[in-house]
């Protein structure tokens, strides 16, 4: 079913998980621009929020498989799935993820 | 025979470079003005040494191993646990900064049954670099922490399996990486590179740009085809007469040498000398209809020398530094240092560029082209992460890279030779190439270093 999800803008280069029903969403204002993935490796199911965000990706904090944010690409041999990922727009200070 | 006459010899008609940057009215450094050629022989080059999977094979055992490579820049690996990693055929370095921010260097494999830790020429950061096949886990002080069910390997200890280091160390900001322990430090191996490159700022550089092209060559002829000016006037400039450009070719023990060639200065070879007017209006019409009119150069005043100003007040403007300091020829020159065996800096303000070339380990007709735009950056500030590289395949475009600008047809033009080099390796019945003496000294200098790890 089609949602919104509508938090606080975040500080630059900072991350912050929201949970939305059955899913685990990790929000990222870096590079500034504002991107949702969920909160998931492809790799091996380990959450990324403790990953480190550089340059548009986020590294699993496991492995070290790379994703691209805006894309969802993995990097890299481990794995050739995409984290899922989700709209994100900008109002004033809020910001709102498109779940569908 | 007379003194001219004998080999490595002659020279092109008019000034040298050294002559040319004399006349610029800031002194330029004292390096640029140094002779260093030597006449290394004249005998042809092998096509083998470029097609041969045996002599590539002795490359790898032999060379490869044995020598000082630029494995990444310093911002790579900025914050503990930053990795890159480094691939030279079938070798690969895992480079990391540790928690107490030293630089590190391991080999690209568990110690349990090898599996590579990290992707082949991957970064990324990790807390501890972890098996992704069952689970070993080290620090990034390359120390074995776990074995999962470590009651099955009592023979294995933090002092037999923690990861195998690599040397490393760094210069001017690129951190270097070699896989013999035994191997001459870093700093012997670098000869005069560290002098002659005092007037300039290298480390306080960061990469803005990076394009890595597939190209269909042996990774020497990829090289040359960067290491002498000669063949400006048929590749960039369509036969253009007096399209060359007057520079010094030099080499130095045992792993350096340069060209350095002049910008915007009178070509000796031209039957009526420009005037420094038409000097001028030739290197600002490179600069885009968007820059204004051309500036009249004062008389008395050289092209080089108002040129010289206006970049380095439009750079200035640009990154919030001070680049007073830099002399005419260190502003407009094309000054290309060479580190065997495939390492090149431009320490130059407006070309500033680095590349690095590595063979195709599968096949000595391919090879990866690494072109690094350095820019500076206030060293009181920290220079921004580098940029994910472009990937370029054999028959994609420069021009299709961001950041490249008008370059990026050039590096095309450079490129575009090269498989029908690769031919015509295979097609020449000579058996070999023939270089001239004295242009084309630094592709003899990289092929007598090459011989002196694999042998003939």
């Amino acid at each position: 079913m089609a949602s919104d999800l509508e938090m606080a803008r975040l500080a630059p280069e900072t991350k912050e998980v929201v949970v939305h029903e059955d899913l685990c969403i990790l929000v990222c204002h870096t590079g500034g621009a504002h991107y949702a993935i969920e909160n998931r490796c492809t790799h091996q199911d380990t959450a990324l929020h403790e990953g480190r965000l550089r340059n548009g990706f986020i590294s699993c904090p496991l492995h070290g498989v790379r994703f691209e944010l805006k894309t969802g690409e993995p990097k890299g041999e481990l794995t050739r799935i995409p984290v899922r990922t989700f709209p994100v727009e900008v109002n004033d200070d809020r910001i709102i993820i498109r779940i569908s | 025979m007379s003194e001219t006459m004998k080999p490595g010899k002659a020279r092109a008609p008019g000034h040298t470079y050294q002559e040319a940057i004399v006349k610029d009215a800031s002194p330029p450094p004292e390096a640029f003005l140094d002779y260093s050629y030597e006449f290394l022989g004249d005998q042809d080059i092998p096509y083998s040494h470029y097609t041969s999977r045996e002599y590539a094979d002795r490359e790898m055992e032999k060379m490869w191993p044995h020598v000082w490579q630029m494995a990444c820049r310093e911002e790579h690996i900025a914050e503990p646990g930053d990795y890159q990693v480094y691939d030279i055929g079938h070798l690969s370095a895992i480079v990391t900064r540790t928690d107490s921010m030293q630089i590190k260097a391991y080999v690209n494999a568990c110690m349990h049954r090898g599996t590579a830790l990290k992707s082949p020429g991957d970064n990324g950061y990790c807390q501890t670099f972890r098996c992704p096949f069952h689970g070993w886990i080290y620090s990034l002080d390359g120390e074995l922490l776990e074995v999962p069910e470590n009651w099955d390997f009592p023979h294995v200890t933090a002092e037999t399996h923690s990861l195998r280091e690599i040397l490393v160390d760094t210069w001017a900001g690129f951190v270097f990486v070699n896989f013999d322990r035994e191997a001459e430090s870093l700093q012997d191996f670098l000869g005069v590179l560290p002098e002659h490159f005092k007037g300039f700022d290298i480390a306080d550089r960061h990469i803005e740009t990076h394009v890595c092209k597939r190209l269909p060559v042996n990774w020497k002829a990829a090289e040359e085809a960067f290491m002498e000016a000669y063949h400006v006037k048929e590749t960039h400039a369509g036969g253009r007469e007096f399209s060359e450009p007057v520079t010094t070719y030099d080499v130095y023990p045992k792993n350096v040498n340069r060209f350095i060639h002049t910008v915007g200065s009178v070509n000796p070879r031209m039957p009526v000398p420009p005037t420094e007017q038409e000097l001028m209006d030739a290197m600002w019409g490179k600069r885009g209809a968007n820059e204004g009119g051309c500036p009249e150069v004062p008389e008395g005043a050289t092209a080089r020398d108002v040129y010289a100003d206006i970049v380095k007040k439009k750079l200035s403007e640009q990154y919030g530094l001070d680049f007073s300091h830099y002399s005419t020829a260190q502003t407009l020159d094309s000054i290309e240092y060479f580190l065997f065996p495939n390492f090149f800096i431009f320490p130059g303000l407006s070309l500033p560029m680095a590349y690095r070339f590595r063979p195709d380990p599968n096949d000595p007709d391919y090879s990866y082209f690494d072109l690094y735009f350095l820019r500076p950056h206030d060293p009181a500030s920290r220079p921004p992460p580098p940029p994910e590289p472009m990937m370029l395949d054999v028959k994609d475009s420069y021009t299709a890279a961001e950041g490249l600008g008008f370059l990026g047809a050039v590096y095309d033009q450079d490129t575009d030779n090269m498989a029908a080099q690769t031919r015509g390796f295979k097609a020449c019945a000579k058996g070999g190439q023939t270089l001239g003496n004295y242009q084309e000294v630094r592709i003899r200098h990289l092929h007598q270093r090459v011989a002196d790890y694999v042998g003939e």
